[in-house]
C-alpha cells in the first residue's frame, strides 16, 4: 500500500511514517499544501492521510484536487476540529473516513486499511489470514473452512488486530476503537478481557492458532504467527 | 403600561389641574373686573344724586321718585361711611328680584342729615361670567379631547421608527451574516439610537467572531499535542524490553491523555451550545434511541447486575441527533455509574416528559448545584462536565431538566 502523509505536526507526521512503514507499505510524507498537491500530481498514492489545518492552506482544497483530477486516492482526514460541520463537509466532498485527534496510530492504521480496503476491491471483499479468512460483507468468520460465530465486538476486534499485527496494542487504544467515548475508561477493561478471552477461545476451538498474547495486562499483541 | 399611556396620562393630569386652577383665577378676576366696574357707575349715579339733591334745594326724594334704586333716608347719626355691598335689585320692569350691587353714603342737605343707598342691577355682569365659565369649559373638553387624540394617534406615528429598531434588535441573531441596519428616521434621537446600536451589534459581532475563532483554534491547538502523547506513547509500548511498572505507568498516562482530550472537547461543546453554534436538526424518534441505548449499556449493565424497566411510547422530537446522543449518554451512564449493585433503571416516556429513574444512594443530591460545571462527586471518574452538557442541551431545544429525590430513588426528568 503507497500511503501520502499530509500533516504539519512533526512529531505527528513522523509517528505516523514509523507506524505504517510495515509489511511493504511505501509511507511518504509532507507537512503543508502546496508539496502535498505537487507529490499528488506527480505520483499515485493508494491512501491519503489527510490534515485538514495546513500552514499554507485548508487541507480541503486537497479533496477538491482528488475530484477535478479524477483521481482515485482512499482519503483519510485527520483533524483537530471534532466539529460536525466539518466532519460533513469533508465527507461530502470526497473524503472516505474522518479521525479526530487525538488518535492511537492502532485506530489510524485500523481505519486506513478499511478504507483502502473499501476501494481496492470493491465487491469480493474477503480477508484473509493464514487460516482464518473473513467475508467483509457477511461479516461472517472461517477458521479452517470450519464457520465460527463471533458476536460484534469480537468481530470488530479480530479486524482491528489483523490490521495492526505485529503491534502492541494499549487496552486504552482498544476500549476507544469498541466503545468510543461512551464509556469510562476503567469500566471498559474488564470487558475487553472478557472480549478476548472468548476470540481467542473460538478461535482454538477451531484449530486456529493462538496469536494472541497480553503484554502484562496493559495491552495485546497480535503475533503474525 | 405603554409609553404613550404614560405620557397621555400625565398630560392629561396636568392639564387639568393647569385649566381648573386657570379657571378658579380666571372667575375671580373677572368677578372683580365686573365689581369695579359696577362700583364706578354707582359711584358716577351716586354724584349725580347728590348735585341732583343739592341743586333741588334739599328735596333729595324727587331724584327718584320710584324710589327703585335710589333711596334718601333722614338720618341723626352724624357719620357714616361710604360702602358698596351686594345686594338683591327689584326689577321693576320685570317684577323680579335680582342681584344687585348698592352704595350707601351720608349726604348732608341744609340741616338734614340723609342717608342715601342707590342700587342697580348685577345681573348683566352674572350673564357674562357663566358665559364665560362655559366657553371656558368647552375649550377645556375640547383641549383634552384633541390631546387624547394626539397622543394615541400622532405619538404612535412618532414611535414608529422606534418600534422598527425593537423588532430588528429582537431578530437580531449573532450568528448570522445579516447586520442590524435600521431604517433611517427624521428624529435625531431614534437616528442616533439606530447609530449607537450599530455600533455595538457590530462590535458585539466581532468579539463573537474572535471568540469563536480562538476556540477553535484553542481546540486544535490542544489536541494536536495531545495527539502527538499518545502516538508516541503508541510508538513507545512496541519496545519489547519494557517492564510490568512502566508498562503500568504507560496506561495512566494513556488515561489522562484520554480524559484531557474529553475534557477539552466537552467544554468546547458547551462553549458552541452557549453560543448557539450547533444548528442543524432533524426528526428523531426518541423511543428507537432509547431502545438502542439501552442495548448499548447492556455490557455495562450485566457487569454490574443492573437491570431495565422501561414503558416507551412514541415521541419525536426535532433535535440534533448528535447532541441528543450526547444528552442520553450523560444520562445513562449517571444512571448507571451511580447505582447500588444489583439496581434497577427504570426509564419512562411519553409524549410530555422523559424519566430516567435509578436506585442509588440513600441521600438526595443538591438539585441546583449537580447541573453546575465541575461539580462531581467525590470518587466520580468523569469530567465533571456531564450534566451541564445535558442541562446546555436541554435549554437549546427549550426543554426542561430536573431532579428529584425519594428515599433511595434518582430520577432526571426532561420535559419536552
Amino acid at each position: 500500500m503507497k500511503i501520502l502523509v499530509i500533516e504539519d505536526e512533526q512529531a505527528l507526521r513522523e509517528n505516523i511514517t514509523s507506524y505504517l512503514n510495515v509489511d511493504g507499505n511505501i509511507c511518504e510524507s509532507c507537512s503543508a499544501l502546496t508539496p502535498a498537491l505537487q507529490k499528488l500530481s506527480d505520483y499515485d498514492y493508494d491512501c491519503v492521510l489527510l490534515d485538514i489545518g495546513l500552514p499554507d492552506g485548508d487541507g480541503f482544497s486537497v479533496l477538491e484536487y482528488l475530484s477535478t483530477q479524477q483521481k482515485n486516492e482512499a482519503v483519510l482526514i485527520i483533524s483537530a476540529r471534532n466539529s460536525l460541520d466539518d466532519k460533513l463537509k469533508g465527507l461530502n466532498v470526497g473524503a472516505d473516513d474522518y479521525l479526530t485527534k487525538p488518535f492511537h496510530l492502532a485506530e489510524l492504521k485500523a481505519r486506513l486499511t478499511a478504507v483502502y480496503r473499501r476501494k481496492a476491491f470493491n465487491t469480493s471483499n474477503k480477508l484473509v489470514f493464514n487460516e482464518i479468512a473473513i467475508d467483509m460483507q457477511g461479516r461472517t468468520v472461517e477458521v479452517n473452512q470450519t464457520p465460527i460465530i463471533l458476536t460484534r465486538k469480537e468481530y470488530d476486534m479480530l479486524l482491528y488486530f489483523i490490521a495492526n499485527k505485529g503491534k502492541v496494542i494499549s487496552k486504552n487504544a482498544i476500549a476507544e476503537h469498541l466503545w468510543g467515548d461512551e464509556m469510562d475508561m476503567y469500566d471498559s477493561f474488564d470487558f475487553i478481557y472478557t472480549h478476548i478471552k472468548n476470540l481467542r477461545r473460538k478461535i482454538l476451538d477451531a484449530g486456529g492458532k493462538d496469536y494472541l498474547t497480553s503484554k502484562y495486562g496493559m495491552g495485546y499483541k497480535f503475533t503474525e504467527g | 403600561m405603554k409609553l404613550s399611556e404614560h405620557y397621555t396620562r400625565t398630560s392629561v393630569y396636568i392639564t387639568i389641574t393647569v385649566l381648573v386652577i386657570g379657571a378658579v383665577i380666571y372667575y375671580f378676576a373677572i368677578d372683580y373686573i365686573g365689581r369695579q366696574q359696577l362700583d364706578r357707575g354707582l359711584q358716577q349715579q351716586l354724584t349725580e344724586a347728590e348735585e341732583y339733591a343739592r341743586s333741588n334745594n334739599g328735596n333729595p326724594q324727587q331724584y327718584d321718585l320710584d324710589q327703585d334704586h335710589a333711596v334718601f333716608v333722614k338720618t341723626n347719626e352724624h357719620l357714616l361711611k361710604k360702602r358698596f355691598f351686594d345686594t338683591t335689585y327689584f326689577n321693576p320692569k320685570e317684577q323680579r328680584k335680582e342681584a344687585g350691587r348698592a352704595v350707601e353714603d351720608f349726604v348732608k342737605l341744609k340741616d338734614h342729615n340723609y342717608r342715601v343707598v342707590i342700587t342697580i342691577s348685577r345681573a348683566g355682569q352674572k350673564d357674562l361670567i357663566e358665559l364665560i365659565s362655559i366657553i371656558t369649559l368647552t375649550l377645556l373638553a375640547g383641549l383634552l379631547a384633541v390631546l387624547f387624540i394626539t397622543n394615541k394617534y400622532l405619538l404612535n406615528g412618532l414611535w414608529k421608527p422606534f418600534q422598527l429598531t425593537l423588532k430588528e434588535i429582537k431578530q437580531f441573531n449573532i450568528a448570522d451574516v445579516d447586520q442590524f441596519k435600521g431604517k433611517p428616521s427624521k428624529v435625531d434621537e431614534f437616528t442616533e439610537l439606530n447609530e449607537a446600536i450599530k455600533e455595538m451589534s457590530l462590535r458585539v459581532t466581532h468579539d463573537y467572531l474572535n471568540l469563536k475563532q480562538f476556540t477553535e483554534n484553542a481546540s486544535h491547538e490542544m489536541m494536536t499535542p495531545l495527539a502527538v502523547v499518545t502516538t508516541k506513547l503508541d510508538t513507545l509500548i512496541q519496545d519489547e524490553t519494557l517492564s510490568a511498572e512502566q508498562l503500568a505507568q504507560i496506561t495512566d498516562i494513556y488515561s489522562s491523555v484520554n480524559k484531557s482530550s474529553r475534557l477539552n472537547q466537552s467544554l468546547l461543546l458547551l462553549a458552541k451550545l452557549e453560543n448557539k453554534l450547533i444548528t442543524e436538526e432533524g426528526p428523531i424518534g426518541l423511543e428507537t434511541i432509547l431502545t438502542e441505548k439501552m442495548l448499548q449499556f447492556q455490557e455495562l449493565m450485566q457487569n454490574r447486575e443492573l437491570s431495565f424497566q422501561y414503558n416507551l411510547q412514541p415521541k419525536q422530537i426535532l433535535a440534533s441527533k448528535y447532541l441528543v446522543d450526547i444528552l442520553l449518554n450523560n444520562l445513562f451512564s449517571n444512571a448507571i455509574r451511580h447505582n447500588n449493585p444489583g439496581g434497577v433503571i427504570v426509564i419512562e416516556l411519553n409524549s410530555v416528559q422523559l424519566s430516567i429513574k435509578n436506585t442509588g444512594a440513600a441521600n438526595a443530591l443538591n438539585g441546583h448545584q449537580i447541573f453546575e460545571r465541575f461539580q462531581k462527586g467525590k470518587d466520580s471518574q468523569g469530567t465533571g462536565l456531564g450534566l451541564a452538557l445535558v442541562k446546555n442541551i436541554c435549554r437549546l431545544y427549550h426543554y426542561t431538566i430536573q431532579y428529584q429525590y425519594e428515599p433511595g430513588w434518582h430520577t432526571f426528568v426532561v420535559t419536552f
